[in-house]
C-alpha cells in the first residue's frame, strides 16, 4: 500500500516536473518562435532514393536562410515527415503537420500523395505546395494546392513539338507506363505531335510491374516509327530502352524529365547514346549557382543527386516559403494558411536561386523554360532550349 | 485534435480489417491474402454510387459492403469446391485482376485514382462523429467476431478447420460454411472501405495492392492469430507505432530507414521470439462464458 502511494506520488511529481519544464521552455521560446513549415516526402520505400536527396537539398536551403539571419529575425524551421509515396501515409503526415505542428504551408510531392492530401488542405485552409509531381490534375485540386513545378503539359509539349518541327519526325510511337504519370502525359504527347503535323503510329501501354517489354516493343517495331517517345518512370525507362536496343530498334528515343539523371547513362552505357530527355531547371553550364550546388553534392555526399532538377526545385522551396513569410510579417498578417495563400498570390513572381524566375498562374500552373538534353559520348549535353 | 481523430479513424478501420481477416484466415483457416481487394471494392462501389448516381451515402456504403460480400462469394464458391489452396490462387488472381480493371476503366479514375468522392457526416456531425462511427463499427466487428468464434458456430468452424472430412462425415456442409464466413469477413472489409472513401475522399488502386495484404497479415500474425484481441492489438500497434516514431526528433536520414525496417523487423522478431503472436491462441476451441461447458452439455443432454 505504502509502495503504491509512493509510486503515485513520484509519478505525480514527475508529471508536474515535466509540465513545468515544458511551460518554461515554451515561455522562453515564445519571443522568437521559429517560422515552421512542413515537408512530406518519401523517406522510405521504393521512392526513398529520390525523396531523401530532395529533403537534403531543402535542408541545405533552410540552413543557408538561417545562417543569413533567418526571416525577419526569426529562424525558419522545417518539419520532415515520411510519406513512403503512399496516399494514406501522406494523409497522416499532412494531418500531423496541420493539426500538431500547426504549419500554414507544407511541401509535398508524388501525384497520388498530393491528390490524397488535397481535400485535407482545402478543409483546413493550409497551403499544400506540390514540388515535383507533374500530373495535369494537380492544377485542379482546389484553392489550397499549388505547384512550383511545371506540370506534364509543359515539357511533354516541348519535346513533342521539337520532334515534329525541329527534328522533322513524321511517325512517332508512344510507349507509356499504365499509371497516372504515363497515361496523362502520353495523351498530351499524342495530341501535340499530331497537331504539329506528325502521325502517332503506335500507342502502347505497359504494366507498372512489368519486367519484360518485348510485346509492346515488337508492336512498336512493326509500326515502323522514326522516333519513339517513352513515358515511364525513372526505374523502368532504362530497362525499356535497353530491351529496345537488344531487339534491334535503333531509332531515336525521347523521354521526359524523370529520365534526365546520371543513372540512365550508368545503367545503359553505350545504349544510352542519343536518348533525349527534358530538364525543367537550368544545368551547371547555364548557371554558376547550380555549378556550386553540384560541387557541394560531390564534395559532401560524394556523388551527384538523384534527379538533379527535382532537388533544385526542392532547394528553392524554402526560399519561396521564406519570401511569403517575410511578406506576411511585413504586413503584420496573422501567420495562417489563408494569409499564406493570399500573400503568395500577391507576390506571385519569385526569383529563386537554383531554378530562376517562377510565376504562379491563376489556374494553379507555372510556366518554365524547358531544356532538352541528349546523351552524347557518355554525358548529358544540352540540345535545345524551349521557352 | 484533427490529427488524433484521423489516426483514430485509421486505427478503427485497421481493427475492423484485421479482425475480419482473422475470422477468415484464423478461425476458418481459409488461406487467402486478398482481403484488401474487398476493401477496395467496398470503397469504389460506394464512392461511385454516391458520386455518379447521387445515392445517399449510407445506402451507397451498404451497397459497397454487399458488393464486396457478393464478389467474395463468387470467388470462393468455385475455388473452395476443389480444395483450400485454390482459394489462395483464385483470390490473388482476383485481387490483381480487379485492381488492373480499376486502373484501366475511365469511370474509376484509372490509375490516377478516384477524386471528389462525396463526404459524409463530417459537415453535419464533425470529424469526431465520424471517428465515433468508425470506432463503433470496429467494436461491433470485434464483438461479432467474438460471438461467431466462441459460439456454437465457432465450434463448428473450429471442427471444420481441424478436420474437414470428419466434419463432413457429421453431415455438415463445409463449403457452405466456408463461403459464408468468407463473404461475411469480406463484407466487413467492404464496409470499412466505404467508410474510408467517404472520409478521405480519394482512393487509388495502388493502396490496395499486395503490400497492403502484407501489412494486414502482419497485424494479424504479430497480434496473435485466432484470438479476439490479437488482431486488435496488432492493428493499433502497426498504425500507431510509425506515427509515434515521428515524434522522436530523428533526422530524416535515420527516420526513413527506421520506418521501412519497422514492419520487416517486427515480423522477424516475432517469428523468432514469439511465433504465436502477442496474444497466444488456446490449443483447442473454448466457448464464451455464456456457452460454458456445463450449460452446453446440460442443454444438449436435455434435448436428447
Amino acid at each position: 500500500m505504502r509502495a503504491r502511494a509512493a509510486a503515485s506520488l513520484s509519478r505525480r511529481a514527475l508529471v508536474a516536473g515535466t509540465l513545468a519544464a515544458s511551460l518554461g521552455v515554451a515561455g522562453a521560446a515564445h519571443a522568437e518562435e521559429p517560422l515552421r513549415f512542413g515537408m512530406a516526402m518519401p523517406l522510405s520505400g521504393g521512392q526513398a532514393t529520390y525523396g531523401q536527396d530532395q529533403v537534403k537539398a531543402a535542408e541545405w536551403a533552410v540552413a543557408e536562410i538561417n545562417a543569413k539571419g533567418g526571416v525577419a529575425g526569426r529562424k525558419l524551421e522545417m518539419i520532415v515527415l515520411d510519406t513512403r509515396a503512399d496516399p494514406q501515409a501522406g494523409i497522416q503526415a499532412a494531418n500531423r503537420l496541420i493539426s500538431v505542428d500547426k504549419v500554414p504551408a507544407f511541401v509535398s510531392a508524388w501525384s497520388a500523395v498530393v491528390k490524397a492530401i488535397a481535400p485535407v488542405a482545402n478543409d483546413t485552409r493550409t497551403v499544400q505546395l506540390s514540388v515535383g509531381a507533374n500530373s495535369a490534375e494537380i492544377a485542379r485540386l482546389g484553392d489550397y494546392t499549388y505547384t512550383t513545378f511545371p506540370l506534364a503539359a509543359v515539357d511533354i509539349t516541348a519535346v513533342a513539338n521539337y520532334a515534329a518541327r525541329e527534328m522533322g519526325k513524321k511517325r512517332a510511337a508512344v510507349l507509356y507506363i499504365n499509371n497516372e504519370t504515363g497515361t496523362v502525359a502520353a495523351q498530351i504527347y499524342r495530341d501535340v505531335f499530331s497537331k504539329a503535323g506528325g502521325q502517332v503510329v503506335a500507342y502502347e501501354a505497359y504494366d507498372p510491374r512489368a519486367s519484360d517489354w518485348t510485346g509492346p516493343l515488337l508492336k512498336v517495331r512493326a509500326a515502323q516509327p522514326d522516333i519513339v517517345h517513352i513515358q515511364g518512370l525513372v526505374a523502368d525507362t532504362p530497362q525499356v530502352i535497353a530491351q529496345m536496343r537488344q531487339l534491334g530498334l535503333t531509332i531515336p528515343v525521347s523521354s521526359y524529365s524523370a529520365v534526365y539523371n546520371p543513372k540512365l547513362i550508368e545503367q545503359l552505357g553505350k545504349a544510352s547514346e542519343g536518348v533525349i530527355a527534358t530538364s525543367l531547371a537550368p544545368g551547371a553550364a547555364d548557371d554558376p549557382a547550380v555549378a556550386t550546388y553540384l560541387a557541394r553534392w560531390k564534395k559532401e555526399v560524394g556523388r551527384e543527386p538523384n534527379g538533379l532538377p527535382y532537388t533544385q526545385y526542392l532547394y528553392d522551396a524554402p526560399y519561396l516559403i521564406a519570401a511569403v513569410y517575410s511578406g506576411m510579417i511585413d504586413k503584420k498578417m496573422p501567420l495562417t494558411g489563408e494569409n499564406f495563400r493570399k500573400e503568395m498570390l500577391a507576390i506571385r513572381t519569385f526569383d529563386l536561386p537554383l531554378t530562376g524566375k517562377l510565376t504562379i498562374n491563376d489556374d494553379h500552373t507555372v510556366n518554365k523554360t524547358v531544356y532538352l538534353m541528349e546523351v552524347k559520348n557518355g554525358a548529358w549535353v544540352k540540345k535545345a532550349v524551349v521557352e | 485534435m484533427d490529427y488524433l481523430i484521423t489516426l483514430a479513424i485509421l486505427i478503427g478501420l485497421s481493427v475492423a480489417l484485421a479482425s475480419s481477416f482473422n475470422l477468415i484466415i484464423g478461425y476458418a483457416g481459409l488461406v487467402s491474402i486478398a482481403h484488401p481487394v474487398f476493401y477496395a471494392i467496398g470503397a469504389y462501389v460506394s464512392a461511385l454510387l454516391a458520386r455518379e448516381l447521387g445515392l445517399p451515402v449510407p445506402l451507397a456504403m451498404l451497397c459497397g459492403a454487399l458488393a464486396a460480400a457478393a464478389a467474395s462469394a463468387a470467388v470462393a464458391l468455385p475455388s473452395l469446391r476443389v480444395s483450400g489452396d485454390y482459394l489462395l490462387i483464385a483470390s490473388i488472381g482476383f485481387q490483381l485482376g480487379v485492381l488492373e480493371a480499376i486502373k484501366n476503366i475511365s469511370v474509376t479514375g484509372g490509375a490516377g485514382g478516384l477524386t471528389n468522392i462525396p463526404a459524409f457526416l463530417v459537415q453535419d456531425g464533425g470529424k469526431g462523429a465520424y471517428a465515433a462511427l468508425v470506432i463503433a463499427f470496429a467494436a461491433l466487428t470485434v464483438w461479432l467476431n467474438w460471438r461467431i468464434a466462441h459460439g456454437p458456430y465457432g465450434r463448428a468452424l473450429s471442427a471444420m478447420r481441424d478436420d474437414e472430412t470428419a466434419f463432413a462425415g457429421l453431415g455438415r456442409n463445409a463449403v457452405a460454411m466456408k463461403v459464408a464466413v468468407f463473404a461475411f469477413g469480406s463484407g466487413i472489409a467492404g464496409l470499412a472501405g466505404a467508410l474510408y472513401a467517404h472520409y478521405f475522399r480519394f482512393v487509388t488502386p495502388e493502396q490496395f495492392e499486395i503490400l497492403q495484404s502484407a501489412a494486414l497479415l502482419t497485424m494479424v500474425v504479430v497480434g496473435g492469430v485466432r484470438t479476439t484481441w490479437g488482431p486488435v492489438l496488432g492493428a493499433v500497434l502497426l498504425q500507431a507505432l510509425p506515427q509515434a516514431i515521428t515524434f522522436v526528433d530523428l533526422p530524416p536520414a535515420i527516420l526513413g530507414p527506421l520506418q521501412g525496417l519497422l514492419f520487416t523487423g517486427l515480423v522477424l522478431v516475432f517469428m523468432v521470439l514469439r511465433p504465436q503472436g502477442l496474444i497466444a491462441a488456446g490449443e483447442a476451441w473454448h466457448p464464451a462464458k455464456k456457452y460454458s461447458a456445463e450449460k452446453y452439455s446440460a442443454k444438449t443432454r436435455g434435448d436428447a
